[in-house]
């Protein structure tokens, strides 16, 4: 019962999108409903799959670059013994200190004049700017509770830092990477504000895509339904794959004192 | 570095040179042609609407009688407000013809982010007064983008607030014809609202709706805009207007009547759950469309109602305008001419059934008349008298720079007393001190008013 009441306001949104214009606004709504699939048909004849591609290609690109860079940054935090450490980690948070709206105007002026306005390639850059800090973040405490003993065991054994890193710490911190990437794919995939101010037209992404629905004299509520399923189900998916990893990752060290 | 012999330089200043002549010809050639910006391209941004819809579908035309490469960037209207607003305050000249929202139109035209177009109306090399025909734009239309003799953009859009209404429900409760005053609206919802059928509907841009009332009840926003920005939302005329018009929401609508979009509330007249639905004409319009109604039949159309003080429809304008910033403001306006050109927009009423247009010529036309005329309705006329109207100057007061934040907070108050939070005195008293607020923050000055 309490799992349908949360999934309410997505089965609405799932039955919304499969029923005719007219037939959407029915209230309350009517079954069972003669089901039409014009509402997809419609986005994949539209512009918004080049926006889903958008959306997949940013949202994935900043998710490797920022577990690529992340991960070894919050191991050597982790690891280091260095005074300034936990300075330089905290001012890696900078760029979460203020809402984005803080940020909007100075990455608009600065990409207008690096000619990095509606490319993929400027969205990517902003979202690793900002999932960086989450990245080393989460990647430390996972480190954090692991022991140090597994590796110096593995330097013994004669591996070097980064061996004892690829084999031995990275394979165990698999539910901490799980969920880290899942975070930072979400936060780049749910993200309107900097894809409303720095794309035009070529490197819009979904959810400012669907926004677009809402047209001067009416809104097409079909389409928005059916392009909202269409971006939960990337999410849902990837979410079940790695379920395991995140459950784990979520709990790890919940239980210590 | 190796020296160039005589023969490479020769050889090498033959080519530049050839093509140098290749290169004028064909630009000579183009120009000859009647394509003097050919080559050229020019990126325009727009609501996401059947207008442009028409102007996509035949771009290949004017591409073809031009040379120029266009492309149309349609978008939602919070993503427009958003968007516009951040390209002209960062001069990036990304759009070179830009959508003039009316009710920010004070703002761009006040900070010169908008190309003045005089200079290329008066041009006859760049302009045929004849065909553009500037006087067969409806002056209420053309008034929100005017300053003086400069003109700043030319509409292409012009919504009209009218009322579409059940005949059918009306009839059985007495009413021959659709109430000519508020009040009068007001006892025949008395008698006509049932939980099945709400008695009004209207959409949730609460600032767009509210004003039919206010003025007629001989309130206003301003005291005398643009000159004097002191709100006036205290007045007694205000108090009444918005007791009526709240009634109106809490009493007479649908459940959930204060946060239905547009489409919301056309599919809720479409469903026959309300009797009577006050818009804008391109909204309006739509409840008798066939595919989403079996009750079209039994819909007309009207002016909105009448207050103590007189009739004081409202009326939206948008228009298109060269950005400032724009490396290509020939071109720019070469499309605009065109966009607005009354083939184009007569095209578009009649295979888009775009009726809030803004030239007198597409709504006089035999052929548009016909068309949008259902049931004795003359629509086109109706959009036309509201535009005259409009032309009065009544709607002066949606074009200052400072009507968007005081705007947002009318449709705060409205809310909050249509639900019930507040009474009619407290939220209209705490509606003008916080526009007074929001004035005096931006460098207005005002009158207190206690």
């Amino acid at each position: 019962m309490l799992i349908f009441v949360v999934l309410c306001p997505v089965l609405f949104i799932v039955q919304m999108s499969l029923r005719t214009g007219l037939d959407a606004f029915q209230m309350p709504p009517t079954f069972p409903f003669s089901v039409t699939l014009q509402n997809y048909v419609d986005l994949i004849e539209g512009k918004f799959v080049r926006s889903l591609v958008n959306s997949t290609v940013t949202s994935t690109s900043t998710t490797g670059l920022a577990l690529l860079l992340g991960v070894p940054a919050a191991y050597a935090f982790s690891r280091a013994r260095i005074r300034a450490t936990g300075l330089v980690s905290l001012w890696t948070l900078a760029t979460r200190m203020a809402p984005p709206i803080a940020f909007g105007i100075p990455f608009f002026l600065l990409y207008k004049d690096l000619g990095l306005i509606d490319t993929r390639l400027g969205l990517i850059v902003i979202y690793l700017t900002f999932n960086l800090s989450l990245v080393i973040w989460m990647m430390r405490a996972f480190f954090d509770g692991l022991p140090r003993s597994l590796e110096e065991a593995a330097y013994i054994d004669g591996a070097g830092v980064v061996r004892a890193f690829l084999r031995i710490t990275l394979p165990l911190s698999a539910p901490g990477l799980a969920t880290t990437a899942i975070f930072t794919f979400l936060l780049s995939w749910n993200d309107f504000f900097y894809s409303l101010i720095l794309t035009r037209s070529a490197a819009v992404t979904a959810p400012v895509a669907i926004v677009n629905f809402m047209n001067y004299e009416s809104w097409e509520w079909g389409k928005v339904a059916a392009a909202a399923t269409v971006i939960m189900l990337p999410v849902v998916a990837l979410s079940i794959v790695v379920r395991k990893y995140l459950v784990r990752g979520l709990t790890a060290g919940a239980v210590k004192g | 570095m190796r020296p160039i012999s005589r023969r490479q330089f020769l050889r090498s200043t033959l080519v530049t040179t050839g093509l140098t002549a290749a290169g004028l010809h064909a630009s000579l050639a183009h120009a000859q042609a009647g394509k003097p910006y050919a080559g050229a391209r020019i990126k325009m941004s727009q609501v996401t609407h059947a207008y442009g819809d028409g102007l996509v579908a035949r771009l290949p035309e004017f591409e073809q009688q031009t040379g120029i490469k266009v492309e149309i960037d349609q978008m939602s209207f919070p993503v427009l407000n958003q968007r516009e607003d951040l390209e002209l305050a960062g001069s990036s000249g990304a759009y070179d013809v830009m959508q003039m929202i009316f009710i920010r139109s004070g703002r761009w035209i006040g900070a010169g982010w908008a190309e003045p177009l005089n200079p290329f109306i008066d041009n006859p090399q760049l302009t045929d007064k004849a065909a553009l025909d500037v006087a067969d734009f409806v002056p209420g239309a053309m008034a929100p983008f005017k300053r003086g003799e400069t003109i700043y953009a030319l509409p292409w859009l012009a919504d009209s607030t009218v009322v579409g209404y059940r005949t059918d429900i009306f009839e059985k409760a007495g009413y021959a014809k659709f109430p000519e005053t508020f009040e009068a609206l007001e006892e025949a919802a008395k008698k006509i609202h049932t939980r099945q059928t709400a008695a009004f509907v209207t959409q949730d841009n609460l600032h767009w709706i509210f004003p039919n009332w206010l003025l007629s009840y001989g309130g206003s926003f301003f005291a005398n805009p643009p000159g004097d920005l002191t709100p006036t939302f205290d007045t007694p005329e205000a108090l009444k207007a918005a007791e009526m018009f709240t009634t109106m929401l809490a009493k007479y609508s649908p459940p959930g009547g204060l946060k239905l979009d547009t489409s919301m509330s056309q599919a809720i007249m479409q469903q026959g759950k309300a009797a009577c639905y006050l818009d804008g004409m391109g909204n309006t319009q739509h409840i008798i469309d066939t595919k989403k109604t079996t009750l079209a039949d039994r819909m007309a159309f009207t002016h909105t109602p009448r207050g103590p003080k007189g009739h004081f429809p409202q009326l939206a304008v948008h228009g298109y305008f060269i950005n400032k910033a724009s490396k290509n403001k020939n071109a720019a306006w070469e499309f605009i001419k065109w966009a607005v050109g009354k083939d184009t927009m007569l095209w578009s009423a009649l295979n888009k059934g775009h009726l809030a247009c803004t030239r007198a010529s597409v709504l006089g036309n035999a052929e548009v008349r016909q068309k949008f005329t259902w049931r004795g309705s003359d629509l086109a006329s109706l959009h036309l008298a509201v535009m005259k109207r409009a032309g009065e100057g009544y709607m002066a007061y949606r074009t200052v720079p400072q009507f968007p934040p005081v705007g947002d907070r009318v449709i705060i108050a409205m809310t909050a007393i249509a639900s019930g939070q507040t009474s009619t005195g407290a939220g209209m008293k705490a509606l003008q001190k916080d526009a007074e607020a929001i004035l005096e923050k931006a460098g207005v000055k005002i009158n207190r008013r206690g």
